[in-house]
């Protein structure tokens, strides 16, 4: 193939997200079906709110963090596409962090690049800027938090982690591999992290150093005895004071309003109507009364062991444990909506250059499996919203038909992974532990 | 000596401040109510200032007793000759869960009020009392509004767009329609007026598949703003129950509902396939070995 050089690749991308921003406008002037997202015309009322003096909660459905009508206010006084720019170039930071993580982790240039293009050319990504949602600056949050624990500046990580939690609560789950990856062993006073180069994939652990090869038990059992360290410490407190006084703040600000749109809604929400989860047609079917403790805690389990499991697996190597957690997390959500593909499409590139999976057949296998289940839950969708047809239970079958795809993209990623720890061991004095013999033949 | 002084001075301060307090409630009242005679810029709004919910025989009430219905007063005209109702066609147009209101309303007038209702800048109110099960996006209305399809609208009441039916209260819907462009059409003697208010249907309460909702008729009202009562608004009520040919046949939606015999086996097969999928992940992580680094990794 042709190189692209990644300067090139940036500005393109660039270009069609102006592109598209401005024929959205278009769109919207001049045709019934509008391009932008509906949040935006949410975002834009509540940030339009908190410019005059009041609540953004006034706005209903606007179920987000003050901060996110705080960024939008020049939509009131500068432009109303000002919002869809902000989102568009977190969205473009994304891809800057992709390359820039990937080539941290010494991938050659090249895999940098397409691995950085599923990312700025994936139709679900470019569109959602542009359309005017929020959620590629979450995304950009996330990977520069990741960023920062690479090079070792925990104590910045530990408020950027605050704060998107504070903005949106999901990123909870990576808090326990977060923590794990705080080991002595990878930080050593006064020195950086050192990262596992992308070419020792390929490569055996030394024979002479194996006996002091230390498995993922052993860093569990570790970390149990060795908890309490300075900087587990000290992400704890900076990461917890930054959402608490954000969270405080907002609640001085605007009450309960805010704790009960902001927070306690995503915490507790089950929403009846059709979506992408399999709990969907259940909840719709009880709503009348209320679940029993048992009954939430039935639905909770598979959620709470997957992410248990994937966390004592996978933890070490943090990209690829953030990715599965993230798409399990949503795959078993008791609500699931396209703008949260997002979360797991930005971590995705960090994870492609250690698979071992071929596109033909078992790539193209999982992009079309899960392309299909989804096509297929929409076209039912399509039928009881758009034509009234009472297809609830045909459609309940299409969410438990995504459920499984999502299950078999998981089991395939996992297959096809070169594990592959994102730091090396180090010795007390800051050694490394454990060394890696070449193999004769370099595969690229 | 001096206690007593204190005390008389607090006394006239905390009567002061309550005729102050006084004067300012009743401004307030007559704000809300439009003062007296006439109409705030939302009919509606009055009666939910005044209720949680909506209940028919409640705004039947308030429409007859508590709305100020002065327009044949001061328009001067002790016949109270005003447009009629001569035809209303409604229906409910499209499919599926967003589907459109339709209401088009023939009046018919005396050809020398013509000049009246164009200069004083009338309007036709519609208040559309919807049922429970169905609901309007003021958001929707508002970008209508802008585009120029209504002069104004508003929804009140229960306008919680996510909520079942059987978890929501019902809601009214008011709409403004200019008339002094409909007025100038061929005819001499009537002018009609075409409405369609967008809706979106709640998920109904379980039953055998479909769940029927009805429309009642809408209350309709003429309005108009005069210059020589400082462009304050004054109404009429106009029935809709003298309408020779209006035929008074209930509309309905019919909205696919939930099956209640399904419960049992969604639930169990629900709890079952998310138990198994994650056993299946479970079972993989744990035989995952990190022996992969051994394997041929894919070259370029």
């Amino acid at each position: 193939m042709p190189g692209i050089s990644f300067q090139s690749l940036f500005i393109f991308s660039a270009l069609f997200r102006v592109f598209l921003i401005i024929y959205g406008e278009w769109q919207d002037a001049n045709m019934e079906v509008r391009y932008t997202d509906i949040d935006y015309f949410v975002f834009s009322d509540a940030a339009t709110l908190m410019a005059s003096g009041k609540s953004p909660y006034e706005r209903s459905t606007y179920c987000y963090s003050p901060l996110i009508a705080f960024l939008l206010m020049p939509n009131s006084f500068l432009h109303q596409t000002w919002g869809k720019f902000l989102f568009s170039a977190s969205d473009l930071l994304v891809g800057l962090l992709i390359h820039r993580i990937l080539k941290l982790r010494g991938v050659p240039e090249k895999l940098c690049t397409y691995s950085t293009m599923v990312w700025l050319f994936n139709p679900f990504t470019f569109t959602i800027g542009t359309r005017g949602n929020c959620e590629p600056i979450i995304c950009s949050m996330i990977l520069w938090i990741l960023m920062c624990l690479m090079n070792g500046h925990v104590l910045q990580a530990a408020f950027w982690y605050g704060l998107v939690v504070h903005m949106r609560i999901y990123p909870i789950i990576y808090a326990l591999p977060i923590v794990l990856l705080l080991d002595p062993q990878h930080f050593q006073p006064g020195k950086k992290p050192v990262l596992v180069e992308w070419s020792s994939r390929a490569l055996k652990p030394s024979s002479a150093t194996s006996s002091s090869k230390t498995s993922i038990t052993q860093y569990i059992w570790n970390f149990c005895i060795n908890m309490i360290t300075w900087r587990r410490v000290m992400f704890g407190i900076i990461s917890a004071s930054t959402f608490f006084f954000l969270t405080g703040l907002s609640f001085h600000l605007y009450g309960w309003d805010f704790l009960h749109e902001a927070l306690l809604y995503h915490l507790t929400r089950t929403d009846p109507r059709h979506n992408f989860s399999i709990y969907f047609y259940h909840i719709y079917l009880h709503y009348e009364h209320e679940f029993s403790i048992l009954e939430k805690l039935i639905s909770f389990l598979p959620q709470f062991i997957v992410q248990l499991v994937l966390i004592s697996r996978f933890a070490l190597d943090l990209p690829f444990c953030l990715f599965l957690q993230t798409l399990a997390f949503v795959a078993f959500n008791k609500v699931i909506t396209a703008q949260y593909f997002v979360w797991f499409f930005c971590l995705l590139p960090l994870i492609l250059p250690w698979s071992n999976i071929k596109l033909v057949w078992k790539g193209l296998a999982c992009i079309i499996l899960w392309i299909g289940a989804q096509t297929n839950w929409l076209a039912w969708a399509y039928l009881l919203e758009f034509r009234g047809k009472n297809v609830f239970f045909q459609l309940w079958v299409a969410s438990l038909l995504f459920l499984a795809a999502n299950t078999f993209v998981i089991i395939n990623t996992i297959c096809s992974h070169l594990y592959s720890p994102l730091f090396q061991q180090l010795k007390q004095g800051g050694k490394l532990k454990q060394g890696y013999e070449r193999p004769t033949a370099e595969p690229l | 000596m001096e206690a007593r002084l204190l005390l008389v001075r607090i006394n006239s301060v905390l009567q002061f401040v309550l005729i102050f307090l006084t004067i300012i409630r009743s401004y307030v009242h007559a704000s809300t109510t439009g003062q007296a005679g006439y109409v705030d810029k939302y009919i509606t709004k009055t009666y939910f200032e005044k209720h949680d919910s909506l209940i028919d025989p409640e705004f039947d009430n308030f429409i007859a007793n508590e709305i100020p219905l002065t327009l044949c007063k001061v328009l001067e005209d002790g016949n109270c000759v005003l447009p009629t109702l001569s035809n209303l066609h409604r229906s409910v147009i499209g499919e599926g869960s967003h589907r459109h209101l339709s209401s088009s309303i023939i009046f018919k007038f005396q050809p020398e009020l013509k000049i009246k209702l164009v200069a004083h800048s009338c309007e036709v109110i519609m208040t559309e009392r919807l049922p429970s099960g169905v609901f309007a996006d003021p958001f929707e209305l508002q970008h209508l509004v802008q585009r120029g399809v209504f002069s104004d609208a508003a929804v009140f009441g229960d306008t919680n767009l996510e909520l079942p039916s059987f978890r929501s209260n019902r809601s009214v819907v008011e709409i403004h329609m200019s008339i002094g462009s409909k007025m100038l059409s061929r005819h001499h003697d009537k002018f009609e007026i075409n409405c369609e208010v967008p809706l979106h249907a709640r998920y109904p309460p379980l039953g055998l598949g479909f769940s029927r909702v009805e429309f009642g008729q809408p209350d309709l009202f003429m309005c108009c703003s005069l210059e020589v009562n400082g462009f304050k608004r004054s109404c009429a009520y106009l029935p809709t129950n003298n309408i020779s040919d209006y035929k008074a046949s209930p509309l309905a939606w019919e909205i696919p509902c939930g099956i209640r015999e399904h419960a049992g086996v969604v639930s169990a097969i629900t709890y079952c396939f998310a138990l198994v999928s994650a056993l299946l992940i479970v079972v993989l992580s744990f035989c995952y070995t990190d022996n992969k680094g051994s394997s041929k990794p894919k070259s370029l």
